[in-house]
């Protein structure tokens, strides 16, 4: 049996004032399920509820309706620690997830929080860096990296605690084509399940196997990356379009 | 650069030269956090009129500023208006105070003006020993040697974001006045009228972008402390530079110059 790192069940919400009759779903009915070592894209319209989700699955927003389990573990007040040991959480902004001044010091930042000993979490920051590629600019202040330096760092801070589900919003954005391909060849190299939010839809094609499609805050589509992106009629229903790989003619 | 621009790149500068590789930078942040706060109270203790001992204290300055190949130009450029406001603090004295205490060349010095140089020395002194502190110990380092005095973690904690997050309200700013200046053109600052809304919105985006850090803090387990820790734990030489200067400083404090 395969093991489900990620389990959604009815999962519904909305800002403000539940009893407010006028409210509007954000996300509704959301039912998903993604095993250890799946890679999957959450693409959407602006506003389909892409980044209200991943703050659900975090805890950062408080859940209302429906149930999440993360590693078996369902999504409450008294869970999240372990929850938050289970997923990293790389946003799109790095400057503002990277706040200590030396990449070492940020990257241990979470191992430190769980209590590890100084030589574990030394072990865990250097694995993580290593995995990134990063290990040389340890010792870096932040502000003197690179936009994609920053993006492998925020990804190193939360790979240090081991996390078994990796979520990213939208990772490629600001990225020059060189710092963008080496990020896909990082994330396609790492293990370990990934859920990638992004408008992006030739990085999602790039590094994952299957896409979940939001539109109105409802799963529109979930199947392979390869028949939902090239279904040029779904997409453009739901306000995407092809990606550019593809509406380029290039068989990929 | 701009003047924000200027501020942020200072913060950057100071972040970097308390991690330069060097001698003073090297020893270990909780002696030379207990150097500062012995010469500090050292400093407090001089009498008002007590202004040629206190001077004698300044080798420590001196000593510190060599060795530690820290520039004195720097220290003026960055602490100007904190050395300027120092320095006045004793402005009234000479006003109050008339009684002369010693003739020099025939000109009367009074009781206020020896009190106002005390004073300001006083300032100068605290103010440069704080400098030499900051710039050769990153602020996480002052915090794990505030932490290691058992200063409350509360406090700690919050000197340790102000300090990061002055850094993130700094840049909100560089980027609201950038984006006011390229649409009033000739303009010199920002119109009066548009200060209420400026302020709100830089309100509103510094708690959206603190709220983001402190989410990110969130997600990585953080409950409440920072655990800092330091490169490396105290050696012999660490608790014999502590324990030099706190002899040096005290037989200078006994020794009445």
């Amino acid at each position: 049996m395969v093991m489900n790192i990620l389990e959604i069940e009815n999962l519904s919400f909305s800002y403000g004032n539940p009893r407010d009759m006028y409210k509007k779903n954000v996300l509704d009915d959301i039912n998903i399920r993604i095993s250890g070592s799946e890679s999957v894209g959450l693409i959407g319209e602006n506003g389909a509820g892409k980044s209200t989700f991943l703050k659900l699955l975090t805890g950062l927003l408080e859940l209302k309706d429906g149930e999440i389990r993360v590693a078996g573990l369902g999504l409450k007040k008294e869970n999240l620690k372990d929850i938050r040991a289970e997923i990293g959480y790389v946003f799109q902004d790095s400057d503002s997830q990277l706040f200590m001044s030396t990449v070492y010091d940020d990257v241990a930042f979470a191992p430190r929080n769980y209590g590890k000993s100084e030589e574990e979490v030394r072990a865990a920051a250097l694995l993580a860096l290593k995995k990134v590629h990063m290990e040389d600019k340890k010792d870096r202040q932040i502000y003197r990296l690179s936009g994609g330096e920053k993006k492998l760092a925020a990804i190193a801070t939360v790979l240090a605690v081991g996390a078994k589900l990796m979520l990213l919003d939208e990772p490629s954005v600001a990225l020059d084509p060189k710092n963008r391909r080496n990020l896909i060849r990082i994330l396609n190299e790492l293990p370990g399940a990934k859920l990638i939010a992004s408008h992006d839809l030739d990085f999602v094609y790039d590094t994952c196997e299957r896409v979940i499609l939001l539109s109105g805050g409802r799963i529109a589509a979930d199947g392979g990356t390869k028949e939902i992106l090239t279904d040029r009629e779904l997409l453009e229903k739901h306000g995407l379009e092809l990606p550019l790989s593809f509406s380029r003619g290039c068989p990929c | 650069m701009s003047r924000i621009s200027d501020a942020i790149s200072e913060l950057h500068k100071l972040d970097m030269e308390a991690g330069k590789r060097g001698w003073l930078q090297g020893i270990h942040p909780l002696p030379k956090l207990l150097v500062t706060l012995f010469f500090l109270v050292l400093v407090v203790s001089y009498g008002k009129y007590d202004l040629s001992g206190l001077l004698v204290l300044g080798i420590y300055l001196i000593i510190t500023f060599v060795l530690g190949d820290i520039s004195v130009k720097l220290l003026l450029k960055r602490m100007r208006i904190v050395l300027g406001l120092v320095c006045l603090m004793g402005i009234a004295n000479p006003f109050f105070d008339r009684e002369a205490v010693l003739i020099l060349g025939g000109f009367a010095v009074t009781g206020g003006m020896v009190s106002a140089a005390t004073l300001a020395v006083k300032g100068v002194f605290a103010v440069s020993a704080s400098y030499l502190l900051i710039v050769t110990t990153s602020v996480e380092d002052i915090c794990y040697a505030l932490r290691a005095l058992h200063v409350p973690k509360i406090f700690v904690t919050v000197l340790l974001l102000v300090y990061r997050y002055i850094i993130v309200f700094l840049k909100e700013v560089e980027r609201m006045t950038d984006a006011y200046a390229l649409r009033a053109p000739g303009q010199k600052g920002l119109n009066q009228k548009v200060w209420g809304t400026f302020a709100g919105q830089l309100l509103l985006r510094s708690m959206d972008r603190a709220q983001t850090v402190y989410d990110s803090m969130m997600m990585r387990g953080y409950n409440g402390e920072f655990y800092l820790r330091c490169k490396r734990s105290a050696e012999r030489g660490d608790y014999l530079y502590a324990a030099g200067w706190s002899t040096a400083l005290l037989l200078i404090r006994i020794i009445h110059f």
